[in-house]
């Protein structure tokens, strides 16, 4: 009686563990031994240009204090936390206005809708390309339509150190805005109707229901989609390349933008690394604080 | 039973997949092991070839068309052209393939400007050998136009064979001027003037810019200014480098008098290298700098003549302008068999006839001196009067940017001259400060 319990209890312990399994080794592989190695080559001079450096060796700390204390690194945090705030919240607040603009039945409200998520669907490259030509000067379409109310426009977009960062944020938002509005539309058509007949009785306005009830009640939504949206907002470089090649004079050069060019324009590997491990950190940071951050809502809420 | 086979799969698959991926960095050491052995001329060599695509043009098809050819000569040799992107996922490409332990391409079209770089990784091999070994290498060698072989040589060493060639030419509306009643310009001040009656306004708004200067990622098409100033950015040795010499602040400051003292061009920098061609085009700008490699979509698109000529330079009379574009490059850690075989290709491609056949197919400009002899060049330059402008400009050609640590270098310069056009900084300041920086980042190659 004992013998067969043992077994089946051994077997149910290992089961779950087996079936995680594949899940595990493509993370171990694919991400935890990368970053692993990452936060080990960043203890090291290995510049693969150089042949005296071509062979990693120790030097602590140095490529950290290199980055913290170089001009170029600094301008390229200022860019990054610019581009992050620029894209994010916007991005957020326009797909949420988006979902509650669909989110009703109308005649033609699937092209609406198509017309907003459309964007998702393009490619990077092609979505940058397209408004390469916006922002084209002299007889691009906002030159133009600046020209039509009567305005010289600014001419020069993507070129100019005033704009270059803000017309990458503008593709950005653009492209994902759409994309996060599918979540909402699909987490308002989740919300139990009895909520809203309630709050209607009570005489709640449509502004203090949306901002009593649906925020609230879609709050696990918005962790999600914040969350995604800043992963994005650091991992998209496509557009830069396309634009602005990351100019005028560094101008629209973000985090990974900059390790692109450490590693493969520079060939540091060295600092490369460093700056992989500055964008992990950035990453989990808020991650994390974003999902602590909430779940003290939820219980407020709760409680 | 049921459980235990499926459990047993899972952990089957799961253990394949860690072995595949486990695989990967493991294959590392035997690359570099690989290098000398296997001799074996008869025996059958295939080689791969990594190309870029970078001019408008079904670069492809004409390659497929060369290696039908030389296979039907070679028969025990056997040619794969892989197409990898641009110039730059070409080397990305071959560097992380070396890197990750994998075995490169035996032969690579990159940058003539990389060499440095490619010498430094130590991804490349000298071409010494194998010039020596022909029956009259010095005269092989002695037959490319000389600016396209000056980014081939480091350490008296042959390290690439120029193939897909450019240099930047201005382009300028032949019907435009011959209304205005002025001459191709000959001197900065002479183009400053023409740029600046070639501009049409319209109360405030620009109807056709005389002079449109794409400086996105400028220093190709700003060399020739420094060169016609009198100074090259760059000197004979790795690590020389002029960018703070009067003459190349004069130049910098004269692109800025184009639109601040002319008025002939838009101010700033200008991000427009993708569309300046269709800008000249259709007549909306009456010159642009740009490369030689855009003349044939201009040539189709344009219903007016066009003239092509080198950069005027400061002095009248003077003219200026710098190569660019891709080599043929052997690469490291592939068999001895793959290197005989890929130089065996790299002297098909270099015959005149070949030469004289791409170059008319793509607009690039023919590097080798007997490729101008071969029919097909006689009744091609014929027709396209342009093409012999754009390579008569080569005789005022200075030596691309190419440096030790071109990467970081070419960052720093980019960075402050684009500040100088954008007024952020004084074109002393700016030139100042990118010496310097530049200096700091090649102490370590000294």
């Amino acid at each position: 009686m004992t013998v067969p319990l043992t077994t089946r209890r051994r077997r149910v312990s290992l089961f779950p563990y087996l079936l995680i399994l594949p899940t595990l080794v493509f993370v171990v592989v694919f991400t935890a031994w990368p970053t692993l190695r990452a936060l080990y080559m960043s203890f090291f001079r290995q510049r693969l240009n150089i042949a005296r450096f071509r062979e990693p060796s120790f030097i602590g700390l140095e490529n950290y204090v290199d980055l913290f204390t170089s001009n170029d690194f600094q301008q390229v945090l200022v860019n990054t936390v610019l581009y992050v705030i620029g894209t994010v919240p916007i991005s957020i607040v326009l797909a949420f206005s988006f979902a509650l603009l669909v989110n009703r039945q109308l005649r033609g409200i699937g092209l609406i809708r198509l017309a907003f998520f459309y964007p998702t669907v393009l490619p990077m490259v092609s979505a940058a390309t397209i408004w390469m030509f916006f922002f084209t000067p002299n007889y691009g379409l906002f030159n133009s339509a600046l020209r039509f109310l009567g305005y010289n426009g600014p001419q020069n977009w993507t070129a100019n150190p005033d704009l270059a960062l803000l017309s990458l944020i503008v593709v950005a938002t653009w492209k994902n805005a759409g994309f996060y509005m599918i979540f909402y539309l699909a987490g308002l058509q989740n919300l139990p109707d009895n909520v809203f007949e309630a709050a209607a009785l009570d005489g709640a306005s449509w502004w203090q229901q949306l901002w009593h009830v649906t925020l609230p009640l879609l709050r696990r939504t918005t962790l999600f989609i914040s969350t995604v949206a800043f992963i994005d907002a650091f991992r998209t470089v496509d557009h830069i390349f396309v634009l602005t090649s990351g100019g005028p004079s560094n101008g629209s050069t973000v985090l990974l933008f900059w390790l692109w060019q450490m590693r493969f324009e520079f060939l540091d590997v060295g600092r490369a690394s460093a700056i992989t491990i500055i964008l992990i950190a950035f990453l989990l940071i808020f991650t994390v604080t974003n999902f602590n951050l909430s779940a003290d809502q939820e219980g407020a809420h709760a409680a | 039973m049921h459980t235990k086979s499926f459990a047993s799969l899972v952990l089957f698959i799961a253990f394949s997949l860690l072995i595949a991926a486990c695989a990967v960095p493991q294959t590392g050491a035997p690359a570099q092991s690989e290098q000398p052995a296997e001799p074996a001329p008869a025996e059958p060599v295939s080689i791969e070839v990594y190309y870029p695509v970078a001019v408008d043009a079904p670069i492809a098809k004409i390659l497929e068309g060369y290696v039908a050819d030389f296979e039907a000569e070679n028969p025990d040799i056997s040619v794969k052209p892989v197409f990898s992107g641009g110039y730059t996922d070409v080397k990305t490409t071959i560097q992380t393939t070396v890197e990750g332990g994998g075995t490169p391409p035996a032969l690579a079209v990159m940058l003539a400007t990389d060499l440095y770089d490619l010498i430094n990784g130590d991804y490349i091999i000298p071409l010494d050998d194998y010039v020596s070994g022909m029956s009259d290498g010095q005269a092989y060698l002695d037959s490319f136009v000389p600016a396209f072989l000056a980014n081939s040589r480091f350490d008296s060493q042959i390290w690439s064979i120029p193939f897909q060639r450019s240099d930047v030419v201005l382009y300028y509306n032949k019907d435009l001027f011959a209304e205005a009643g002025l001459e191709a310009p000959n001197s900065w001040a002479a183009w400053g003037e023409s740029g600046q009656k070639l501009t049409q306004r319209d109360g405030d708004e620009v109807t056709r810019w005389g002079i449109e200067y794409p400086s996105g990622w400028p220093y190709w098409l700003f060399q020739p200014l420094a060169i016609g100033s009198g100074q090259n950015i760059v000197g004979d040795k790795s690590t020389e480098i002029y960018f703070d010499y009067p003459d190349v602040i004069e130049a910098v400051q004269f692109y800025n008098d184009l639109s601040q003292e002319y008025g002939a061009m838009p101010a700033g920098v200008q991000g427009i290298w993708g569309q300046a061609p269709s800008d000249f085009a259709s007549g909306q700008a009456a010159m642009i700098v740009h490369s030689s490699g855009s003349l044939a979509g201009i040539l189709n698109q344009a219903d007016f003549e066009v003239g092509v000529m080198a950069v005027p330079g400061q002095e009248e009379g003077t003219y200026a302008t710098v190569p660019g574009g891709g080599n043929l490059y052997v690469l490291k850690g592939v068999s001895q068999a793959k290197q005989d075989a890929a130089w065996k290709f790299i002297q098909f491609l270099t015959q005149p006839e070949y030469v004289a056949d791409f170059s008319t197919q793509t607009g690039y400009i023919a590097s080798r001196e007997p490729a101008y002899e071969t029919q097909t060049m006689q009744d091609y330059i014929t027709e396209v009067s342009q093409y012999a402008d754009m390579r008569d400009a080569v005789q005022y050609a200075g030596a691309e940017l190419s440096v030790q640590n071109l990467g970081e270098v070419r960052n720093i310069f980019h960075n402050y001259l684009q500040a100088a056009f954008n007024g952020e900084m004084s074109p002393e300041e700016a030139m100042a400060q990118a010496q310097k920086e530049s200096e700091e980042a090649l102490e370590p190659f000294k």
